[in-house]
């Protein structure tokens, strides 16, 4: 028989290393006879694949009817915003009631609300996921329609003035038409389509005229429903910030500190992932380009792709065979769409850093899998284009100095993660009944 | 190639071909997939039921199941002679006979929702009678219903995937024969491994096909991957290395009375449908691997323990041929498998089924997917689509359903019908029907 290409225990030495390390923080603590599992794996992803690329890979997955809910009290965050975050922007005309989160948690997890009853919001931005998909590059839509970037995390969303990648949406009210109608995504015929599927759904008797003071059903309470429970995922006291904003000495090990001193210094990344000196989005809510959007348009495809046929089994398969069963690339300039303005091309928004261990793959289409993988590419100073940003250099970081950014990045994660799964687990999923 | 390497290959070759054509003409038959308890066609069969899946831009563009006439005495012999649209494209994929074989549930990946159709008032006009909108509903998040089987009074399906992260852990549901959902069977995990023994490294909650044997009180699954994998454009796939890592890794053998998981064996590379053994002395069924194109061997050993071994290369696993659907013979002496990739049905002689040999191939098309042969196995039938966004693009997505004459040397092309010519969409899976099931109905005897 024709042996594979099998992974050598050399290379992927780190990765495995990296694997148990994730397994052993997830939890995990036993061996594949006694499969007992810490609590905190049941609101993580439930399919894990760290290591897959190596013979050594072994499953860890959890049963599906672990994932148990459990209601939060999502407005406290508006009374108290956790440390390292700034009040909650609340607008005016669209007021935190708890009807209000409650319908449009059940709206973002309907699935009815796509033409074919197959997509909701929760589909690309998963709670145990980070609140986007870890298991693909790029999204899947209605029908497996291409969707030609990466879900981004709806985490700290609230914060933000430009949506999407592109920034072509400036307002939580409105951003959810766009998936909504967009025909690659939930494929709705119409607005007014919607209305009436929602007005004629099982469940929803009353609920609208109840959250928004016995206005009904309509375009805009739609958008105001789901933006108040988007409005709720926010997420902060992490590690860093009781470091640096709480005092706590003891919050960062040595290594994320040193991370700490490089990304404010030497790795030049708090210039467009901001902190500030209260708080802390870790963007700028702007837009630049790094060269990933360039090289995915510009750049030559490769003779091949390595392809992981199993666990610890690659293979190069030929362009040419995988373009036979792929649809041409799909074009994406970036911020341009938007503005076309040529300084414009491929510019994408600065995604925030929070929870950021919890939400790759990276960049706007996914090409990167792990946060070391991001850090050696700014490291190497992006790909060179004639409209690279100028704050990309290359850094002259060592690969200690690389792990110590990773470790700081990976101190991001917010302290009420559980609780938000697990409020997200407590609503229904919607499906034909 | 240097010569001797030719001269080497031509001996072979011609090896192969010695002991195939020394080989009895054996029976291979799509009927022998099915429980080995169901009525079978024996003689000729009158019809092919294809489920269709609808193309954009082709016709309807919705899924159908659609008849054709393969009765070479039929004046309508090689056509299309009828059509049942469903509405929208689901993803139609397998399909399965009732137990008494009078109604055919046709299952679909994308929606989750099963066509029931009756085939026995009329075999050559198929007619739905009942539609199955709730599975993912009622079976607690079950997303893509696959395999269908009967089971006495009830009716085994399986899931690929799920409403929480489209992922591929999922289910076996269970319905009773008139339709109604009894009870939901979720594949085993590392945190619940149901009492099954984890043999090997995974335990990956994946499903995918399921066959069992009755007289050994026995059911076996296969693994695939989640709704995204499975209805994400191909090519972008290969290109995603996180969607690449979401494949199935595992058989599972299952007591079947109970249908509780025994023992889950490493079956890398997305093992997909599964052949059972026919002869009473053998206790063993094979399945393939898609991804690194593999035979495998699930067999009981004299000790009476469950083993999964791999014993055979399919083409050459370099090249990616992604052996996809196959057929066993009835005397368990031959394997027909297509490879999706280089549109060719490979015959292995597995007399040995420790030590399978490839013995014939042949080019069907571009692409090529299912392959279903008659009792006698002199018939053999292919249809080209895989999944709705995985067929080839462009001129090489041929969609067709191809009739071929096997004399036990070679396979002779009968008839072909051109599935976009026709407006009919993609052509996938191919159950028989026969007058001589439901004797009624035969024209001929009713006119006596």
């Amino acid at each position: 028989m024709i042996p594979l290409l099998k992974a050598s225990k050399s290379a992927l030495r780190g990765h495995i290393v990296r694997s148990v390390i994730i397994a052993l923080l997830a939890g995990l603590i036993c061996s594949s006879s006694c499969h007992v599992f810490g609590s905190e794996v049941e609101y993580g992803p439930g399919d894990m694949r760290e290591g897959y690329e190596s013979t050594e890979y072994e499953t860890r997955s959890i049963s599906l009817l672990r994932r148990k809910g459990e209601p939060a009290d999502l407005l406290r965050v508006l009374q108290s915003p956790p440390l390292g975050l700034p009040p909650v922007p609340v607008p005016a005309d669209n007021p935190m009631t708890f009807k209000k989160v409650q319908l449009g948690r059940k709206l973002f997890f309907d699935r009815r609300l796509s033409l074919n009853g197959t997509m909701s919001c929760g589909m690309c931005h998963v709670p145990e996921q980070g609140f986007t998909n870890n298991e693909l590059k790029t999204a899947v839509g209605i029908e497996g329609r291409t969707v030609r970037r990466n879900s981004p995390t709806i985490y700290n969303v609230a914060y933000f003035s430009n949506i999407f990648h592109d920034g072509r949406e400036n307002r939580l009210e409105l951003q959810i038409w766009g998936p909504m109608l967009a025909s690659n995504e939930m494929a709705n015929p119409s607005i007014g389509w919607i209305i009436e599927k929602i007005r004629n759904l099982s469940g929803y008797k009353g609920l609208f005229e109840d959250a928004f003071d016995g206005r009904g059903l309509g375009i805009e309470t739609i958008g105001m429903a789901i933006a108040a429970y988007e409005r709720t995922l926010v997420s902060g006291n992490s590690s860093f910030d009781r470091w640096y904003y709480g005092g706590d000495k003891k919050a960062l090990d040595e290594s994320a500190k040193r991370g700490f001193k490089l990304f404010t210094g030497k790795g030049s990344c708090s210039i467009c992932h901001t902190i500030d000196e209260t708080y802390a989005l870790f963007t700028d809510d702007s837009f630049h380009n790094t060269g990933v959007g360039w090289h995915a348009s510009m750049g030559d495809e490769p003779a091949d792709y390595p392809v992981q046929l199993a666990p610890g089994v690659m293979l190069r398969v030929p362009t040419k065979l995988i373009d036979s069963v792929g649809e041409p690339r799909p074009r994406d300039i970036g911020r341009y769409e938007v503005t076309l303005n040529p300084a414009h091309r491929w510019s994408y928004k600065t995604p925030t850093l929070r929870n950021v261990a919890l939400t790759g793959p990276y960049m706007h289409n996914g090409k990167f899998g792990t946060l070391l993988d991001v850090v050696t590419f700014y490291n190497q100073g992006g790909f060179a284009n004639p409209q690279l940003d100028k704050i990309i250099t290359p850094l002259g970081l060592t690969n200690m100095e690389m792990n110590d950014i990773v470790a700081f990045l990976e101190s991001l994660t917010g302290d009420n993660v559980e609780t938000l799964v697990r409020d997200a687990f407590a609503a229904p999923i919607g499906d034909r009944n | 190639m240097t010569t001797t390497r030719k001269l080497l290959n031509t001996i072979l070759v011609a090896i192969s071909m010695t002991i195939f054509v020394l080989l009895p003409i054996s029976g291979q038959a799509d009927e022998t997939n099915m429980p080995p308890d169901m009525i079978k066609i024996t003689g000729q069969e009158d019809f092919i039921y294809i489920w269709t899946l609808g193309m954009e831009g082709v016709g309807d563009e919705q899924d159908k199941l659609v008849t054709v006439d393969v009765n070479p005495k039929s004046a309508d012999f090689g056509k299309v002679i009828h059509s049942v649209s469903v509405g929208g494209r689901n993803e139609a994929h397998h399909s399965g006979f009732s137990h008494d074989r009078h109604y055919l549930w046709g299952a679909t990946l994308d929606t989750s929702k099963i066509f029931i159709f009756d085939i026995h008032t009329d075999p050559a006009k198929p007619r739905l009678v009942k539609t199955i909108h709730d599975f993912v509903a009622k079976s607690g998040g079950v997303v893509g219903p696959h395999t269908v089987m009967p089971r006495q009074d009830r009716m085994l399906i399986t899931g690929l995937s799920n409403n929480r992260d489209h992922g591929g852990r999922s289910a076996l549901v269970e319905y009773t024969a008139e339709g109604e959902y009894v009870t939901t069977y979720w594949m085993p995990t590392d945190d619940n491994l149901q009492g099954a023994e984890k043999t090997g490294k995974y335990a990956d909650g994946y499903s995918y096909d399921l066959r069992f044997m009755p007289r050994l009180d026995v059911m076996i699954t296969s693994s695939f991957t989640g709704w995204s994998n499975y209805m994400m454009d191909f090519g972008k796939m290969f290109k995603d290395e996180q969607a690449m890592k979401r494949f199935g890794n595992t058989v599972i053998v299952w007591r079947m009375s109970n249908r509780k998981p025994l023992k889950i064996f490493d079956v890398p590379g997305a093992p997909l449908e599964i052949r059972w053994a026919l002869q009473p002395e053998h206790d063993y069924c094979f399945t393939t691997t898609a991804l690194t194109s593999k035979i495998w061997l699930i067999h009981r050993n004299d000790k009476d323990e469950w083993k999964a071994s791999e014993v055979a290369d399919i083409g050459d696993p370099a090249q990616v041929p992604l052996p996809v659907a196959f057929s066993i013979s009835s005397d368990d002496k031959l394997l027909w498998i297509d490879t999706f990739m280089d549109g060719k049905v490979r015959a292995f002689d597995v007399t040995d089924p420790f030590h399978p040999v490839q013995v014939y191939e042949k080019k069907i098309g571009s692409q090529v997917n299912m392959v279903s042969s008659s009792w006698d196995g002199k018939r053999l039938y292919f249809t080209s689509s895989l999944l709705s966004n995985w067929d080839k693009k462009g001129d090489e997505n041929e969609q067709f359903l191809k009739g071929y004459e096997w004399d036990g040397k070679e396979l002779k092309e009968r008839f072909k019908i051109d599935f976009i010519k026709q407006k009919l969409g993609r052509a996938h899976l191919m159950k028989f029907g026969a007058y001589s099931l439901y004797k009624n109905n035969d024209p001929i005897t009713k006119s006596k």
